[in-house]
């Protein structure tokens, strides 16, 4: 278990982090989930130890993670680096030397990852004629390429194509199933509901939710409702009693039905209004339970 | 794992070390050397005439030629044609520089060769002295007495070092050696911290290894590569001197280029911390000029002391710069090539160099930790009382 233990840390007068915990178990895929700004780097940085805390500590297994425990963790900055003029092979086998593994271990292992990650044929070219996306799968590469026991992954997926979703997705996965923790940030939250059981909802340095994705949405009390009319007039559903219109759709809109409105009412009046194409009632999404709990 | 710095290390010197712009570089510099190297053995390859010699009483005077010229350092080399007319065409070619006929004609092109000339005319003046006297009826023994006379002795009011010009010459080589290398090191030291910053490459490093481990990595890979390029060109001076048989090859060559590399290393790790820092603190590479000027400013004119130092190693400025660790590195070593620094003196400067250098790293370091993951404008104060990373 990865533990984040009361984690505090300010920048002159901004604070960044204010007591944040939060703990991933071996095997699971947490995502952490915040406005920008909201301190999911710092805290991250901080689980790496590029930055201190004023208070809190990260213990893994139970034990304070120290300079050693580190270099048995992966981690994807926020800000990507590679050294732009060398060979990408090179880089890989540098990084795994510096986690401590032997030279010919070391290039096994750089050999690999870049099979695993797809740009094993730019393998002898320098990182900076590669594309943004092959870069990008570089820089994984580098998060991984000494088999971490933790992964820290500031927001992987930005920048990578669909396909590129998928290869990363999949490597998580397998990841996570091999036992590695792995704690990613991102905005892409159909991506993190998708991949991800728990999630860590933080803004403005304090964590405003925690848990599996399942108990935050059955913890809403909200009652939802997806509605498609075709033909109807715009803004049909703004005048219903009870009915709050939570997000517009291209033909429709996802309402929220408040006190003592009627699914069977709002079916009626979208009758009224149009053809109805779609009615369900549905569960908050990621976004929507985002949404709501930064807005308080 | 302790010693991850060597890794660093490694990456520093092999990365850089086949950079094509090193190498050629390093190439340029082995071919200019050996260039001038060469050319000056060929130039200034000491005074050398090619005497012709006719008839007996020629050759009896050839020898003692050859031995007087040696004695003013000049070489003579005696061609012995079969008869005048050969000689004549020997002169006439070129292939002589002078015939001597029959002992009693010198026989030339154009210009007399002066040198030749008159050690000729002074063998020969004896000559015909000591056959004057003989005819006189001295006994030969009593006239070679007579002759055998002691040259003037020749006394100056200072001490004279015949090899002082020449060391000058080597002493100015190495000042100008040690300033471009250090220069050019240090400038990698910055620029390697200023990429690695730039490129955000150092959160993925730091997140894996401390920040002193990578600052001692890089600047011990960067000095090695300094150290080994500079011994190379050493070697390589040195061999190629040797094998043209130059007259321009002191014997304290060797010493010299001793000096030269041991003042690297001193000078080296001495600035190397402040040229990490002058790297940390920037943003953009573009502006690492700006942040280096300090350090220009101070090399450069420790050079020029080191240049002044070689005319004048004896100055009180010269005295005082060279204990001075800033300035040391490039005013010492032309004093011990010159003779001027005393033992104690050469053990103090390089005492305060190292005290320096071991005084100067944890607050480089410590600067260097702070500044390298902070982006935008730094300034030193700040970034001094700021809290840690």
């Amino acid at each position: 278990m990865l533990e984040l233990i009361g984690l505090s840390r300010r920048f002159g007068h901004v604070v960044a982090l204010d007591d944040v915990s939060f703990a991933v178990a071996e095997g699971e895929i947490v995502g952490f989930v915040g406005p920008n700004g909201a301190g999911k780097t710092t805290a991250m940085r901080i689980v790496l130890g590029v930055l201190t805390p004023d208070a809190g500590e990260v213990r893994w297994r139970g034990a304070p993670v120290d300079a050693a425990t580190r270099r048995r963790f992966g981690y994807l900055p926020e800000e990507r680096g590679l050294y732009p003029k060398m060979r990408v092979l090179d880089q890989l086998v540098y990084l795994a030397r510096l986690h401590g593994f032997a030279s010919d271990e070391a290039r096994r292992r750089a050999e690999r990852t870049v099979e695993l990650l797809g740009v094993a044929e730019r393998r002898r070219d320098r990182a900076e004629t590669l594309s943004l996306g092959n870069q990008q799968r570089v820089q994984l590469a580098a998060a991984l390429v000494h088999a971490p026991e933790v992964l820290v992954l500031d927001e992987p997926f930005s920048g990578l194509d669909p396909v590129g979703v998928d290869v990363l997705s999949g490597v998580l996965r397998e990841q996570a199933a091999e036992g590695v923790p792995v704690v990613f940030s991102s905005h892409q939250l159909e991506l993190v509901e998708r991949l991800c059981e728990s999630v860590v909802l933080i803004d403005r340095g304090r964590v405003l939710a925690s848990g599996r994705i399942a108990d935050l949405r059955a913890a809403d009390p909200r009652r939802l409702v997806r509605v498609e009319v075709a033909g109807a007039a715009p803004g049909w559903a703004r005048g219903l009693a009870g009915v709050r219109v939570l997000e517009p759709l291209p033909e429709g809109a996802i309402l929220e039905l408040t006190d003592h409105a009627r699914e069977r009412e709002v079916l009626d009046a979208a009758r009224e209004a149009g053809e109805v194409r779609h009615f369900s009632v549905i569960q908050p999404s990621l976004t929507e339970i985002f949404r709501r709990a930064v807005q308080r | 794992m302790r010693g991850v710095w060597r890794v660093v290390a490694r990456r520093e010197f092999v990365e850089r070390g086949r950079d094509r712009g090193f190498i050629i570089s390093t190439a340029i510099t082995l071919l200019v050397l050996v260039g001038v190297i060469v050319l000056t053995s060929v130039l200034g390859r000491g005074t050398r005439f090619d005497l012709a010699v006719v008839g007996e009483a020629s050759t009896a005077m050839g020898d003692e030629i050859v031995t007087a010229a040696a004695a003013l350092g000049i070489e003579v080399d005696l061609l012995e044609p079969a008869d005048v007319a050969a000689a004549e065409r020997a002169v006439d070619d070129g292939d002589a520089d002078a015939a001597l006929l029959n002992g009693e004609r010198i026989l030339v092109r154009s210009n007399p060769p002066e040198q030749l000339v008159a050690v000729i005319q002074a063998v020969a003046l004896r000559e015909r002295s000591r056959e004057a006297l003989v005819r006189t009826g001295l006994s030969g023994s009593e006239v070679d007495a007579a002759l055998a006379q002691p040259p003037l002795p020749v006394e100056s009011l200072e001490p004279l070092d015949a090899r002082r010009r020449e060391n000058a010459v080597v002493a100015f080589v190495g000042v100008l050696a040690l300033y471009g290398q250090l220069f050019a090191y240090g400038y990698w030291v910055a620029a390697g911290v200023a990429e690695e910053k730039a490129s955000r490459v150092v959160e993925v490093l730091l997140a894996t290894i401390r920040p002193s481990q990578l600052l001692r990595g890089k600047i011990l890979g960067i000095g090695m590569l300094g150290l080994a390029q500079l011994l190379l060109i050493g070697v390589v001076g040195l061999g190629t001197a040797r094998l043209v048989g130059s007259l321009a090859f002191p014997s304290g060559a060797i010493g010299t280029v001793g000096v030269v590399l041991g003042w690297f290393v001193l000078g080296f790790f001495f600035y190397a911390g402040l040229f990490a820092v002058a790297g940390s603190i920037v943003t953009r590479q573009e502006d690492l000029q700006t942040t280096m000027t300090p350090l220009t400013i101070v090399i450069v004119a420790s050079f020029f002391v080191g240049i002044n130092a070689v005319q004048d190693p004896g100055s009180t400025l010269a005295t005082v710069a060279s204990v001075i660790p800033p300035s040391a590195p490039l005013v010492m070593p032309s004093r011990i090539v010159l003779g001027e620094a005393s033992a104690w003196s050469i053990l103090l400067s390089a005492s305060a160099s190292i005290a320096a250098t071991v005084a100067l790293v944890p607050v480089a370091t410590k600067i260097y930790s702070r500044a390298v993951l902070r982006s935008g404008r730094i300034r030193l104060r700040q970034v001094l009382r700021a809290e840690r990373p």
